[in-house]
């Protein structure tokens, strides 16, 4: 079976200017209670298709980003919209419905040990469409497009750092999402793991899913010259279509 | 149908999982639960039993029994009887033969046969039993029934008139009531956070599983629903355990009671039945309504 055939249609990689974001942020700042200011002042829009790597030091509020994204955090100010439906002001009763719309993967992987590669992948269909028909089928395409067809009955913690993570990325896959965010997924992994990883996120993309990824993986971030969100100390200080992890011509040590 | 069977099918599984994984925390609550639900039981059946000794003390009130020397002749005792008929505080009067006051005695659990053997005669006196029309007159009928010369004073009473012994026990079970209303709520509030706290220690166990749930999209009460079974499995389970336990004892205590006590108190099965079943919808309501506090400061989070 070909990736065409299990992921949604491509859209164009360059939005028309009068496309609708896909998620847009709007004047969004996050202080927490102990008065540390995560997000201040975020103006962004995102589009569909794109592929953006969100990238900053630790602690410079990426990981923030991503928990307004999916309202795991409440913005203190501004507003978030996401597929057009303004986020920040959401009921709790309309969150699951939300949050069925992104797929996400961390760096610490998050499987259930006890649980089988296909069983971890099943869960998160289980959970979000109960009953559904075809699951072992749905399971299996997904685990083939991250390559561990062959790994169905194995569980987690006998597999390698990236094969756990491309398990992450199946069940985040495995319903379909619109959007999928990545907060630092190369992480715990080596350089030549870490690129195994990025392509298939790529791919993911190229089928016309939005991907978001928090990173502060320089050499990946070169390599792919895609649209770059850069923050410092909760600001967006640099927003390009195709950048560098750093600005052109600026050093680092 | 098919999504909410699935739904069903997935709580059930949860939580027989939760509670198979916490074992040892599972059967720790439970039986503490069983035991105050054991309390609970008793307190319920105590102030029961307390109330049915009370009802039948109150349909004795009316009448005296006036203890007569063995050596009257029918004659004597027929004249006193047409003269207790004929006052107006009186309603009705009749006789109690030795042997009819034997027979009342064995009915009412006392085994006089060993007496009888040992002291070759019947021990208990006959008696003239006299219905009054108000329990105000009582006390006037003792006083004049003590003064007759036919009375037996040789067992130290003439009469079985005890003033005191209504609103005694009335007051014993208003205390009675009092106290094991308070006491069930105390019960209650604790067996209420021992579920908690079990409830908190199986959500701390799956948190990875319940952060990926709603990660992906759980709703909050498909993440509850397994908790909340579980906790009213533990109340249900808690429940059976203090009712079998209190059943139990009832039979026991009554059985004592009614030959050392002498208190004539039947085995009520119908208000055991109810008190069984009510304990188990206590214990599942309970178990239920402690998982959901459990878990909300967890989804809240």
């Amino acid at each position: 079976m070909s990736l065409a055939a299990v992921m949604p249609p491509q859209v164009g990689q360059k939005p028309d200017p009068g496309m609708r974001p896909v998620i847009s942020f709007h004047g969004v700042s996050k202080t927490y209670p102990n008065g540390t200011e995560a997000i201040r002042d975020v103006d962004l829009a995102i589009y569909q298709g794109d592929f953006c790597f969100v990238v900053g030091a630790s602690g410079s509020g990426k990981t923030t980003l991503v928990r307004l994204l999916i309202r795991e955090e409440v913005a203190s100010t501004g507003r978030i919209f996401v597929d057009g439906q303004e986020t920040t002001r959401m009921t709790r009763r309309r969150l699951p419905k939300l949050r069925r719309k992104f797929g996400i993967v961390f760096q610490d992987y998050k499987l259930l040990t006890k649980l089988t590669v296909a069983q971890n992948v099943a869960f998160a269909l289980q959970v979000t469409k109960p009953g559904q028909r075809h699951l072992k089928e749905k399971v299996e395409e997904t685990l083939w497009i991250v390559g561990l067809e062959d790994k169905l009955d194995t569980f987690p913690d006998e597999l390698s750092g990236g094969e756990q993570q491309r398990v992450a990325i199946a069940r985040a896959l495995v319903h379909r999402p619109r959007i999928f965010l990545a907060d630092e997924p190369t992480g715990n992994l080596d350089p030549d793991t870490s690129w195994g990883i990025v392509q298939l996120l790529l791919q993911i993309n190229h089928r016309g899913t939005t991907v978001l990824m928090a990173t502060h993986n320089r050499e990946i971030v070169d390599l792919c010259r895609r649209r770059v969100i850069a923050i410092d100390s909760g600001r967006v200080v640099r927003d390009e279509v195709e950048g560098g992890y750093l600005r052109e011509g600026e050093a680092t040590i | 149908m098919r999504g909410l069977l699935a739904s069903v099918r997935f709580a059930l599984v949860a939580a027989g999982q939760n509670f198979t994984r916490n074992l040892a925390v599972s059967l720790a609550g439970v039986f503490t639960m069983g035991l105050i639900m054991l309390l609970v039981g008793g307190t319920l059946l105590l102030t029961h039993t307390v109330d049915a000794i009370l009802a039948q003390q109150e349909t004795q009130a009316d009448e005296i029994h006036i203890y007569l020397q063995d050596s009257l002749s029918m004659r004597t005792i027929a004249d006193y009887e047409l003269r207790f008929s004929h006052d107006s505080r009186v309603n009705g009067v009749a006789f109690t033969s030795k042997d009819q006051a034997v027979v009342a005695a064995q009915q009412r659990g006392l085994q006089l046969q060993p007496a009888i053997n040992t002291l070759g005669t019947n021990p208990l006196p006959a008696s003239i039993d006299l219905h009054v029309r108000t329990l105000g007159d009582l006390s006037q009928l003792n006083t004049v029934a003590k003064a007759l010369p036919i009375v037996d004073t040789s067992s130290g009473s003439a009469t079985d008139y005890s003033p005191g012994v209504i609103p005694r026990l009335q007051s014993v079970i208003t205390v009675t009531v009092w106290v094991g209303s308070a006491l069930s709520v105390v019960l209650a509030v604790i067996s209420l956070v021992i579920i908690m706290n079990t409830i908190r220690t199986a959500v701390y166990i799956r948190r990875t599983e319940i952060e990926i749930m709603k990660l992906v999209g759980a709703g909050d009460w498909f993440v509850r629903w397994p908790f909340i079974l579980e906790g009213v499995f533990g109340g249900v389970l808690a429940a059976a355990i203090g009712a079998t336990a209190v059943a139990v004892a009832y039979r026991f205590v009554l059985s004592q009671a009614n030959t050392q006590a002498f208190l004539g108190v039947t085995f009520d099965g119908r208000y055991l039945t109810a008190m069984v079943l009510l304990l188990l919808a206590f214990g599942a309501v309970l178990g239920g309504f402690g998982s959901f506090l459990g878990v909300r400061r967890f989804l809240h989070a």
